[in-house]
């Protein structure tokens, strides 16, 4: 059990950095998802079942969606065609 | 302020900061100890009292209902908040086109997606509803449920795609369950109060344990969580979603 908490706090670490470094924003949002996933199997080993439930439902699937769509909807209502290659 | 000062104050920032940190490390309780009596309280008397397996359902429906209410009352507002701001410059009628990027084609929906989400949209949705009936029972309850099924119909919108989407997801009923549910769980607290009790008081007969229907006045509050909660994700997916259509009228 402990070394499985270890893993899983690893892995929390690598992904909440690979939040931060990712510079892209959508890349960044499917890294918040991904970390979402990450903290769902941690508070899962630490048999907290409820609470991992939250984090999968919102962290992974309704905080991700929400910023796509802001994301799209910045992308197609400008005026100019954004130029490929730039972020 | 110049580069140097800011670093120089950053460089004292850190090193006021330095010495209770450290502290604070050391002297942490060690991990997996709750130290605290408040947790074993409840896990003693949920079952005895209430008549309730699950004790995360007992603190934010009966022991610390009150709070839970609050926390409705923030969902409802920030949701209509929302709704008001994005539904205030486009209206509330449905636009047909999607919106997309000049000279850019829409890639048609391929087999895999419609089939996957065909299949767990209504087994994902069922799931939630398993979550959210048996609530004082097994890990889970009203939000975990709920957003559950919100989740379902969003794939139900990627299985269907945005027309048949909107075909499904009224927006008046959404409406309704999401204002009834924050309203059933208003009165829920308020009824015990034409008894005599105080206000949340759990009056109601508890049940047996392990039954889906224990906690007394639990599985009602629970259900109007359920449906603020399900009705209040759905209605920001559903405005923010018609954020990426194309306006039918420009201006």
């Amino acid at each position: 059990m402990t070394v499985l908490i270890w893993i899983l706090l690893l892995l929390t670490a690598a992904a909440g950095a690979g939040i931060v470094f990712s510079r892209e924003p959508r890349q960044q949002v499917l890294a918040i998802a991904g970390n979402g996933l990450v903290l769902t199997l941690l508070f899962t080993a630490l048999q907290a079942p409820d609470v991992a439930f939250s984090e999968l439902a919102v962290g992974t699937v309704a905080l991700p969606l929400l910023f796509l769509v802001a994301l799209t909807s910045i992308r197609t209502d400008r005026k100019d065609p954004p130029r490929v290659g730039q972020p | 302020m110049s580069a140097a000062w800011r670093k120089a104050l950053f460089g004292l920032g850190l090193l006021l900061l330095l010495a209770p940190v450290v502290g604070v490390a050391f002297h942490m309780p060690s991990f997996g100890d709750h130290p605290l009596p408040y947790g074993d309280a409840i896990n003693e008397g949920a079952p005895r009292d209430r008549h309730v397996s699950n004790a995360v359902s007992a603190v934010n429906f009966d022991y610390r209902g009150f709070d839970t209410l609050g926390e409705e009352f923030m969902l409802v507002t920030a949701v209509t908040g929302a709704v008001f701001l994005l539904r205030g410059s486009r209206g509330e009628a449905v636009t047909s086109k999607p919106g997309t990027l000049p000279n850019r084609p829409i890639a048609a929906r391929s087999d895999a997606v419609w089939l996957i989400s065909r299949l767990s949209g209504p087994f994902l949705m069922m799931f939630g509803l398993y979550v959210v009936l048996h609530a004082t029972v097994t890990p889970g309850g009203g939000f975990q449920g709920g957003v559950i099924i919100a989740s379902g119909l969003l794939l139900l919108f990627l299985g269907e795609g945005y027309r048949g989407w909107r075909h499904i997801m009224h927006s008046t009923l959404l409406d309704i369950l999401e204002g009834g549910g924050a309203l059933l769980f208003a009165l829920a607290g308020l009824a015990p109060m034409l008894l005599g009790a105080s206000y949340m008081q759990n009056v109601l007969p508890l049940g047996t344990f392990r039954d889906m229907l224990s906690g007394g006045l639990m599985p009602v509050v629970n259900a109007a969580v359920a449906f603020a909660v399900l009705a209040g994700f759905s209605m920001v997916f559903l405005e923010f979603l018609e954020e990426t259509r194309q306006p039918d009228k420009q201006g």
